[in-house]
């Protein structure tokens, strides 16, 4: 204790040291000139006295006229330091000339000194006694006058006292007295002494206006610093409320949130669970806190893969989204969840700590399940039963086992026809539930049209025959490929020509046209029916349409038809519509792009 | 393009309705010879027994699916060449694409017509190389 406080107290205390550097030596020098300019009033009074009093002593001497005329240079002198003070007082820049304006101060001070100076050289010799008793008494007092005028700058002092003082002292030194011989030598001395005084007047001058500059520097720079602190306050304090708001909106959304939200340290280690975490694993949160993510929350089987995503979210700082894991309850019970774990990550891209969130999809997963498992059933279970009526009663309608009884053969038809209904309703089911599910495949492939519509023509004939209505193309089908699936093609053909058939009157034509622009091939399915019901038109292509539930049980269709052809032509990139035929009837055309 | 028309045909199915509609079309319609296989299991065996021109395979069985019992016969040598079209009432595409990797010469989904069953074979039949 002692060492340090004798070793601190032995050196200047750098705090000061460094509070004078600090003064700008600028303000430094312009106080010292407005101290130096500010004594003036008083060198000018001083020397208008003396300089009247000298002359009025000095005249009525053969030197008369020149004592005169010294005098008129006492008063110019003191007439044009009168009008540098008023320069000086009416000066724009405060700091910028301060040197200028102390070496004009510095050549009045000469002007001022050798004024006095001529007065000794040239009327000394000729005075009485009385009269130089008088002059150099008069220097002596100017001299030490000079001392607090000039104090300001000792330089100033030093030209001004060498100027009044040297052609006196050499007056003195060759006037042939030995008295003024001695006062020869002394006043020289005399003249060190009073430099030596300026000097250390100056330096105390220089001292004090540093350390005031230096003062007012720092209260300065206080105010300013304590304006700047007040305001980062206010700043800080409107930050901490909004980061205390958000603070609290997050609590909120993760209290409130029906999944489960964790936070997990860098480690792993579970820091945080919501109220949904504790209903999802049945665990309290103090039960889950501290421990291992990993192990708690995530069954045996998986926690190799989630450590894993783990180590990847580490390496990318890319958030792991939809990760499936399997998880075991505190009853034992086990849950599939949907994790995504987001990395909270800082400005220096350390990972900070894992916000890890949790969705029950149990209950989808067998929702999912149960729905593929009907699809499954619908398609194998019903699909195989009716392959062995409709088969039946195929072989049997075909009347390669011999000839039926015209009633049987009436029956088995009505059975047949609406078997194939069942079949088509199913397929039709099947299809849209594929869509639904987005799990509809399309293999699209260059087909050339002229063979798919002529394909699709043979496929339905055979249906249109039962309804007596022909089916014919429109001209020459151009030759043109489009890019579709062929089966899917197949199937929205006859789509809309068993609708044109079905609608169509007996005896009636459906007809079939191609039409060609720049990038797509339009073909129009036309019948020649009563047209689509206003009050039908809008929902056309909703699923189950029917525009009159009678026909349905006329004529067969599931109302799924439309709906399906839509979304499939859709899905190929094309579009469907109908309009109105000029002579009755309607049309219905689907457009697709051309094959490049 | 096989030089022979189409004739002889093993059929193996566990449906026994649609066995006998099978039967009655081929033999009815496409007045072809059919042997039918109720088990799976002895398939192999009776094939090779009836030596048949073209075999059609159901797709689900109990036992043994039709898909394993066709690979089955890919590794007999008595019955690796025989062509063999697969009935089927669902499948996917990427398993309908691995068996015609494998070789399958042909898909006939249910339901089928009896009445064109006959002509969808011989199609099959006359693609084959």
């Amino acid at each position: 204790m002692n060492s340090s406080s004798t070793a601190s107290g032995r050196h200047a205390s750098p705090a000061n040291v460094d509070l004078r550097q600090s003064a700008d030596p600028r303000y430094v020098l312009a106080d010292r000139v407005e101290q130096l300019y500010s004594q003036m009033p008083i060198a000018i009074g001083a020397t208008i006295v003396a300089g009247a009093f000298a002359t009025w002593e000095l005249q009525g001497r053969w030197l008369t006229e020149l004592v005169f005329i010294w005098g008129a240079i006492v008063i110019a002198y003191s007439g044009a330091a009168t009008a540098l003070l008023i320069a000086y007082r009416r000066r724009s820049d405060v700091i910028g000339n301060a040197e200028q304006w102390l070496r004009s101060l510095g050549i009045a001070a000469l002007a001022n000194g050798v004024s006095w100076g001529l007065a000794g050289a040239v009327f000394f010799r000729s005075l009485t006694e009385e009269q130089q008793v008088f002059l150099s008494f008069l220097f002596a007092g100017i001299t030490s006058i000079g001392i607090p005028v000039y104090a300001a700058s000792w330089p100033i002092f030093a030209i001004y006292a060498a100027g009044i003082l040297l052609p006196f002292t050499y007056t003195l030194a060759t006037f042939g007295s030995r008295l003024f011989l001695d006062i020869a030598v002394l006043v020289p001395a005399l003249y060190l002494v009073y430099v030596g005084i300026a000097y250390r007047l100056h330096q105390v001058f220089i001292s004090g206006y540093r350390l005031r500059h230096a003062y007012g520097k720092l209260t300065d720079d206080y105010t300013a610093l304590n304006q700047r602190l007040e305001q980062q306050l206010v700043e800080l304090e409107e930050a901490r409320r909004q980061v205390e708001a958000s603070g609290r909106k997050l609590a909120l959304f993760a209290e409130r949130s029906p999944i489960a939200v964790f936070e997990f340290d860098v480690e792993g280690r579970i820091q945080t669970a919501n109220p949904s975490a504790e209903t999802l694993f049945g665990f309290a949160a103090g039960e889950l806190i501290g421990q291992t993510g990993t192990d708690k929350l995530f069954a045996t089987a998986i926690r190799d893969e989630v450590r894993e995503r783990w180590r990847e979210l580490f390496r990318s700082r890319a958030p792991v989204i939809g990760l499936r894991a399997i998880s075991t309850r505190r009853d034992d019970a086990e849950i599939t969840c949907e994790w995504s774990l987001t990395p909270l990550v800082s400005p220096e891209n350390r990972v900070i700590s894992v916000i890890v969130q949790g969705r029950d999809v149990t209950q989808q997963l067998e929702a999912e399940r149960m729905k593929q498992e009907f699809t499954s059933t619908l398609s194998h279970e019903l699909r195989t039963p009716l392959t062995s009526i409709i088969g039946s009663l195929q072989l049997i309608n075909s009347g390669v086992l011999g000839d039926i009884d015209k009633d049987v053969l009436e029956l088995t038809t009505i059975a047949e026809r609406n078997g194939q209904r069942l079949l088509d309703l199913i397929n039709d089911i099947l299809d849209v539930e594929k869509i639904e599910s987005g799990k509809l495949t399309l293999f699209p492939e260059a087909l050339a049209l002229g063979e798919l519509i002529a394909e699709s023509l043979a496929l339905n004939r055979g249906f249109a025959d039962r309804f007596k209505v022909r089916l014919v193309t429109a001209g020459e089908v151009p030759a043109v490929t489009i890019n579709a699936d062929r089966k899917r093609m197949l199937q929205v053909m006859t789509n809309l020509l068993s609708n044109a058939a079905k609608f169509s009157p007996e005896g009636g034509t459906v007809e079939v046209a191609v039409a060609i622009t720049d990038d797509s091939v339009r073909v129009g399915v036309s019948d020649s029916g009563p047209g689509i019901p206003e009050s039908f038109r809008e929902r056309i292509f909703g699923r189950f349409a029917q525009a009159d539930m009678s026909h349905t049980r006329q004529k067969g269709g599931t109302g799924l038809g439309l709906s399906i052809c839509k979304r499939m032509l859709e899905m190929m990139g094309g579009k469907i519509g109908f309009s109105d035929r000029t002579g009755g009837g309607t049309t219905f055309w689907f457009e697709l792009p051309k094959h490049s | 393009m096989p030089a022979q028309p189409l004739n002889r045909i093993c059929y193996v199915e566990d449906d026994e309705d649609i066995q006998r509609i099978v039967r009655i079309s081929l033999e009815k319609v496409g007045k072809m010879t059919v042997e039918v296989v109720s088990d799976p299991l002895v398939a192999i065996e009776r094939i090779i027994a009836f030596k048949p021109e073209l075999v059609m395979l159901d797709w689900m069985m109990p036992g043994m699916d039709g898909p394993t019992l066709f690979r089955k016969m890919r590794e007999t040598p008595e019955v690796r060449d025989l062509p063999v079209v697969f009935i089927t009432a669902k499948a996917s595409q990427r398993e309908l694409d691995e068996l015609r990797s494998l070789g399958a010469a042909g898909m006939i989904s249910k339901p089928f017509s009896p009445k064109d069953l006959p002509e969808q074979l011989r199609a099959i039949w006359h693609a084959l190389p």
